[in-house]
């Protein structure tokens, strides 16, 4: 699965906006969208967040999570733990990317919420290194890694797939081959 | 998922991949041989001409140099016809180097396809196969450590000095968590979403669009 992919099923997540426009309910296919009020904050998806901040008619209010303090927390916790801390959205990457990219100007001090979560990303992956590669050297024959999120699975799936791969292939060597004999006919 | 052509792997293991051009590169290596009965008029094809007085037999125990596919075939449980000896770098001095560190080890001078080569070899009985297959699977699992730390961390950088002391196998490895490392990177610059010539239609050379106009 590819970055984009995973930013696609995260446009899926809910966030407040705050439009400045009047629609009734509307019935899409995948549920309803409340009726829109100019200036009282309603719920909708990221995708049609996204497109209504592109076209201007909307204010968009970042996820609680997305604050300054709760994001140093999350990064000393995730510090100091050995395993994985439970992110506070299972897309917290993507959402990042996202939000700060198209609505900088609703998120107060966007810089620094990038740097915390960017650092955060960091602590995760060094993790998640280390524990492949201690899962490698021990020739374990499952590993269970909890809270871990699509994005960090995908950056490093592939290459980790394929390396359990070809190390199984080994390992299969190391049986006297009974069952290697070809047919005779 | 963007990738127009998927090739075949190499096969590890005692089988090789039939279509996989990497195991077939792979068992053009040669390894040292002897003849144990006389091979009559195969000294152009196989003898080194140098000791073969008339130039048409090969006497019986001249040593041989045979690339992997003939001395497959040639080799017989009943050992008429050739016997196989191991290539240094996977005999007893040689191993126990790569016990000691594997990582210092220059697996692309050593014979670029070390992995496939020594499953390879385990289909001529030989009583050092156990260790050899043991010492193969606990150099992979050494050099993982660098391959995975090399490939995550070099983004944008000239790969050459990284890449040039691994073998075939790890290369493609190393090959698979660049591009995973290069899409996120690739992602998180807004890139992913610009489309971009598939590498197809460029090989065409078709596309001179802005050539032909000036």
């Amino acid at each position: 699965m590819e970055p984009a992919e995973a930013e696609f099923l995260a446009e899926k997540e809910l966030v407040t906006i705050v439009p400045n426009f009047s629609l009734d309910r509307i019935h899409l296919i995948g549920g309803d969208l409340g009726p829109f009020n100019p200036g009282l904050p309603v719920e909708v998806p990221v995708w049609l967040a996204i497109n209504l901040k592109q076209r201007q008619k909307c204010r968009l209010i970042p996820p609680e999570w997305m604050d300054v303090e709760k994001l140093e927390e999350i990064r000393d916790q995730e510090r100091k733990e050995d395993t994985f801390t439970p992110m506070p959205s299972p897309y917290y990457m993507e959402l990042t990317k996202l939000l700060l990219n198209y609505a900088s100007d609703n998120i107060p001090k966007a810089d620094e919420i990038r740097t915390l979560v960017k650092d955060t990303w960091d602590t995760r992956i060094a993790k998640l290194r280390l524990s492949a590669d201690s899962f490698v050297k021990q020739q374990e024959a499952h590993a269970k890694l909890d809270n871990l999120t699509l994005m960090e699975i995908n950056t490093i799936g592939t290459f980790l797939t394929q390396a359990l791969d070809h190390m199984y292939k080994l390992r299969t060597n190391l049986q006297p081959g009974e069952s290697a004999q070809s047919q005779d006919f | 998922m963007s990738e127009a052509y998927f090739p075949v792997g190499p096969g590890l293991g005692p089988e090789e991949n039939f279509l996989s051009l990497d195991d077939i590169l792979m068992s053009q290596e040669k390894l040292p041989g002897r003849a144990e009965s006389t091979l009559p008029r195969l000294a152009f094809a196989l003898g080194q001409g140098a000791g073969a007085g008339s130039g048409d037999s090969i006497p019986e125990g001249s040593k041989l140099e045979i690339p992997l596919w003939l001395a497959k075939g040639l080799h017989d449980s009943k050992r008429r016809i050739i016997s196989m000896e191991l290539p240094k770098i996977y005999k007893e001095a040689w191993r126990t180097v790569f016990s000691a560190d594997a990582n210092v080890v220059d697996l692309h001078k050593m014979g670029p396809y070390y992995y496939g080569f020594g499953s390879q070899l385990l289909n001529f009985d030989n009583p050092e196969n156990p260790e050899i297959a043991q010492t193969i699977l606990q150099t992979f699992i050494s050099r993982f450590r660098r391959i995975m730390d090399s490939s995550q961390n070099a983004y944008n950088e000239d790969t050459s000095a990284l890449v040039a002391r691994l073998d075939e196998l790890e290369r493609a490895l190393f090959r698979a968590g660049q591009k995973g490392l290069n899409d996120f990177q690739c992602w998180e610059k807004g890139q992913a979403s610009q489309i971009t010539a598939s590498s197809l239609v460029q090989n065409y050379g078709k596309r001179k669009f802005t050539d032909m106009d000036g």
